[in-house]
């Protein structure tokens, strides 16, 4: 391209073999339309083939033009100028053809399929956000049921254990006392043992076990002298009573005169009351549940 | 030569370092890489017969693509800008297309 700016001193130097070609071309090109010379000339075949009287010659000027423009490197103006102008449409062209390359899918699209794309996902939106809205009330429903739920499970356990002591399904230990009666002459009758132990719960007694045998609310004793049953089972002497209560209070109610303690002293057994911060009443009875009686609460 | 090294530097700089487009130009690229394409071809063809003028080659380069982003620019105003992109696409496609030819005719003299 350095070769037209003058393309009279050049084009004989690259050793044009007809001299008077470049006077041909130069005359019609150099100074008719140099102003709209160069790229603007979209529309002049005519000029390439208005000159069929040397056209062997033109051709093969023009090749040779751009083997010596594109050969021998030459720097100057028109050169470094071409080259940043063409710098610049590379890199246009590079940077569109990277981001047409993204998002093809949708790029090239008509209007219509964009429109109708763009209702679909407007669609699924609402009905997503319908799910999402859905599916956060129920969620805050579950957590605030299972609140509650957990709430009542750790309520109802709490009362399983407090009823499982009274009814005797489970152990209990805790402060209370022992009362030992001996009965070497077996005169110990069972209404005495059961005054005992009306005589304990009276004064506070929470939880009982007579020998292996827990004591609940609807214990019997029956039999008479060394042949005392209690709920049943036979039991044999020394009467060991293990309640839990508060030993303050049991070991008085036991000891006042005429009571327990006094009476069985009257009939030779002895007995013997002994406070601990720690009794174990740890024999149990099965659940029993009931045939008839049903919860009125629900 | 170093016209066509600023060619290839161009387009790898684009495809390595993934500029930016900003969203005011983004619709006028293609319609001005389309416009350079042109004057490129132009360039060539005037090269070819002898008459390139570095100046003109400039002037038409820059020119082209400012009036082809005018138009289109004008086009979006007017809300015919696709059609008016089409129009100048179909303009420059048979400029590059003609200039092509004269160039092929250069070249290979057919």
């Amino acid at each position: 391209m350095n070769s037209e700016e003058n393309p009279k001193g050049e084009t004989p130097k690259s050793e044009n073999p007809k001299g008077e070609e470049p006077e041909a071309v130069a005359p019609s090109a150099g100074r008719s339309e140099p102003d709209r010379g160069g790229p603007d000339r979209p529309d002049q075949p005519e000029q390439g083939q208005a000159e069929p009287d040397q056209p062997q010659a033109e051709q093969q000027t023009g090749r040779q033009r751009l083997v010596a423009v594109l050969w021998p490197p030459r720097v100057n103006r028109a050169q470094l100028i071409v080259a940043v102008l063409l710098f610049v449409l590379g890199l246009g062209l590079a940077i569109q053809v990277s981001s047409t390359s993204d998002n093809s899918a949708l790029r090239g699209a008509r209007q219509e399929d964009l429109v109708r794309i763009l209702d679909e996902l407007d669609n699924r939106t609402q009905r997503l956000a319908d799910e999402k809205q859905r599916l956060e009330t129920q969620r805050t429903e579950l957590e605030s049921s299972s609140d509650q739920a957990e709430e009542a499970r750790k309520q109802t356990r709490q009362k399983e254990q407090q009823l499982g002591i009274l009814a005797g399904t489970v152990a209990a230990q805790g402060p209370g006392i022992t009362l030992t009666v001996e009965d070497p002459s077996g005169t110990v009758e069972s209404d005495m043992l059961l005054d005992a132990i009306q005589e304990l719960r009276a004064a506070g007694a929470e939880a009982i076990q007579v020998n292996d045998i827990r004591v609940v609310a609807d214990t019997h004793f029956t039999g008479t002298g060394g042949e005392i049953e209690v709920d049943g089972k036979k039991i044999t002497a020394p009467y060991r009573f293990k309640v839990i209560g508060r030993p303050q209070d049991l070991e008085p109610a036991l000891n006042i005169p005429g009571g327990v303690v006094q009476t069985l002293e009257k009939e030779q057994a002895t007995a013997r009351v002994e406070r601990s911060q720690k009794i174990v009443v740890d024999a149990l009875r099965p659940a029993k549940r009931p045939d008839y009686a049903r919860s009125s609460a629900q | 030569m170093i016209a066509v090294l600023g060619l290839v530097v161009g387009v790898v700089v684009g495809l390595l370092v993934r500029p930016e487009v900003p969203a005011v130009v983004e619709p006028y690229l293609p319609i001005a890489v389309v416009a350079a394409l042109d004057a490129v071809f132009g360039g060539l063809r005037a090269m070819l017969d002898g008459i390139f003028v570095d100046k003109v080659f400039v002037v038409s380069f820059l020119s082209n693509v400012v009036v082809a982003a005018l138009i289109v620019f004008l086009g979006d105003k007017l809300g015919v800008g696709a059609q008016l992109s089409t129009g100048v696409v179909v303009v420059f496609g048979i400029r590059i297309f003609s200039n092509a030819a004269a160039i092929r005719r250069h070249v290979f003299r057919a």
